[in-house]
């Protein structure tokens, strides 16, 4: 059965009376624990195809079904419990809140369960552990490096245990001896954990990491 | 509760503008129960005041009296029903006693209290309100030296009925040549406080004749009061006596008793106007700040709004959030608006000299009711969540991709 399973969507950008095709009928299917890799040039719509996997945009027209969801058809408060439940996003720059440090950020989503707090600083800390980063859990983003802060960020996608884990250029701003880490991570996730997994890169490292590699080109799929 | 060491830390993220925006709040709120306090303990005051009572007084100023002629006058007007002459005494305690007329050092201003001679058949027939036993009342007519005390003025010096006390005078012509004057307690006075809400027991009343020859019989009228028989008539007969005087070397300006009271605590214009208008607009002025530094915060943290929504947080749970995040300000600088108000009043009215004044114009009792500091309270909170709301709807329309492509 496909994790993921994207059926001829379209997604139409409307700027003032300009209409801006950004998807066009694609279709994509991402089975399982699979871990597939989007490529493309800028503005090929990769990222758009991630937004919508993820549950943080709806398609113009056709349907996204992931974890057995039509993500297309669920209003505003269905999303927002469908992705807390099922995608763990992971961000270009990583996107950790100032204020809170590593444990707090990694526990930000468990605010939305019903889990004591006890609990709630026990999966963040595991976490964290996961991420090895178990050393830096009272320590701020401004105290991290970006391979560290990253790897925050990925603790915080994982602790909701989702289905699947999107990730949009999560090596995009990291040297290469922390992207080549956080890849490693990634391929664990994947491998040990069974996470599926679709990512956005332009890097042809990251993308030779994934077990499967799409290509799209003005919102169409070349495989 | 979850939430609260979230808001907390956000509070804290640019702690200089919080503290800003907390101060703002709080002095909007300190401004704002202060002058309702005042204002309430002025309505007390007018309260207890009486349509029928009309008060006669110098046109010039309160401070310059009246020729005594014109007590009879006055009482000879249709509709009037009685008239009682009376002298501001202005009394202090512990004064001199009898044969120490050269120390007059001793004055203690800190147990100032309003002391009044009158005529007492007429202003306390004038005052239904004030209890007095019968026996007392006879009692304090029978002694040139006797006086009528308030309950409250009788519980706060432990005065019982006999008691002695000196008083002096700082005005020099109600003071007498061989030292202060002494009186005898002969009446305390209760006022039902369900049927006369406003009415002071922290005054005291002693017979104007005392003063008249104790001070050599040159003294003349300070004010009198005038009861009319139709309060409907009121406006009316008050003209007629400043009429009946008009070409006279001592006008008179006569107005009831609750413009007189208001006047005397006010002294200039529309107190409760000023005082209104002065609250709403600091509270307005203090809501453009707020709703501001609200608007700045929320646009500062748009991307994290978007990566909240991203980790499956509502736009209800984003909004209310932001919402949170200001009541949370507003909620802290209303109660340190509250607690510098109720300080404020606390040293007002225990600092010796200024606790005086306020004695002067009835309002020694000036205090932070709760139902004024709830009243700041909410008013904080409604400060803090018309700041909150606009950006707020700004964070729960927003859509996820717009905000995380904020740079």
């Amino acid at each position: 059965m496909a994790m993921v399973d994207v059926r001829n969507v379209t997604k139409v950008y409307r700027r003032d009376a300009e209409e801006l095709v950004v998807l066009n009928g694609l279709s994509l299917q991402v089975q399982e624990g699979d871990y597939a890799a989007l490529m493309g040039p800028s503005g090929s719509g990769k990222s758009t195809l991630l937004n919508l996997i993820a549950g943080i945009d709806k398609p113009t027209s056709g349907d996204v079904v992931v974890a057995g969801t039509n993500v297309a058809q669920l209003g505003e408060t269905e999303l927002a419990s469908f992705r807390s439940h099922n995608v763990g996003f992971i961000f270009q720059f990583y996107n950790l809140i100032p204020v809170l440090n590593a444990t707090e950020n990694v526990e930000l989503p468990l605010l939305l369960t019903h889990l004591s707090k006890a609990e709630r600083r026990s999966r963040a800390l595991t976490a964290l552990k996961v991420v090895g980063l178990a050393d830096r859990a009272t320590h701020y983003p401004r105290q991290l490096s970006g391979g560290q802060e990253q790897r925050v960020a990925i603790a915080r996608a994982i602790v909701t245990d989702p289905k699947v884990l999107v990730a949009d250029e999560p090596t995009g701003d990291l040297d290469a001896k922390s992207a080549h880490e956080i890849l490693d991570l990634m391929g664990a996730l994947n491998k040990d954990f069974g996470k599926t997994i679709v990512i956005v890169t332009h890097d042809p490292r990251a993308a030779e990491r994934a077990r499967t590699q799409h290509h799209l080109e003005k919102g169409v799929l070349r495989d | 509760m979850k939430f609260l060491p979230y808001l907390l830390k956000h509070l804290r993220r640019n702690w200089f503008r919080t503290t800003l925006t907390v101060l703002a709040i709080s002095l909007c709120i300190f401004l704002f129960c202060t002058l309702q306090s005042v204002l309430a303990q002025i309505n007390v005051l007018l309260d207890g005041t009486s349509a029928k009572r009309l008060v006669t007084r110098n046109s010039v100023s309160v401070v310059f009296d009246l020729p005594m002629a014109y007590a009879s006058r006055i009482q000879s007007m249709p509709g009037v029903e009685r008239v009682a002459m009376t002298n501001w005494f202005g009394g202090f305690l512990p004064a001199r006693k009898e044969g120490k007329a050269e120390d007059s050092s001793t004055t203690d201003w800190s147990n100032y209290f309003p002391n009044l001679a009158v005529e007492l058949e007429p202003f306390l027939a004038m005052y239904p309100e004030y209890q007095i036993p019968p026996d007392q009342y006879q009692a304090l007519l029978a002694d040139q030296r006797g006086c009528v005390i308030g309950r409250k003025l009788a519980d706060k010096f432990g005065w019982k009925l006999g008691d002695t006390f000196y008083l002096e005078s700082f005005i020099p012509v109600h003071r007498k040549p061989d030292g202060p004057f002494e009186f005898v307690v002969r009446a305390i006075y209760d006022v039902d406080p369900a049927k006369y809400p406003g009415t002071n027991t922290n005054w005291m009343l002693f017979s104007r004749k005392y003063l008249y020859e104790g001070t050599g019989q040159t003294l003349r009228a300070g004010t009198y009061y005038v009861e009319v028989r139709d309060a409907d008539k009121a406006g009316p007969i008050a003209a007629a006596i400043d009429g009946l005087f008009e070409n006279s070397d001592a006008q008179t300006r006569t107005e009831t008793e609750k413009a007189y009271t208001a006047s005397f605590v006010a002294m200039a214009g529309n107190l409760a106007l000023l005082l209104n208008g002065i609250g709403v607009a600091v509270t307005f002025t203090i809501l453009l700040v707020v709703a501001n530094t609200m608007s700045i915060a929320v646009r500062e943290r748009r991307k994290e709004i978007g990566v909240l929504k991203t980790l499956g947080f509502t736009s209800r749970q984003v909004m209310g959030l932001v919402v949170a995040e200001s009541l949370l300000i507003a909620a802290i600088g209303g109660l340190l608006g509250i607690a510098g108000s109720r300080g404020i009043m606390w040293l007002l009215t225990n600092t010796p000299g200024i606790k005086d004044a306020l004695a002067g114009i009835g309002l020694s009792e000036i205090s932070l009711q709760p139902l004024v500091a709830v009243l700041g309270l909410g008013v904080a909170v409604f400060l803090g969540f018309a700041a909150g709301f606009v950006p707020a709807l700004g964070a729960y329309r927003a859509r996820i991709t717009d905000m995380l492509r904020t740079v």
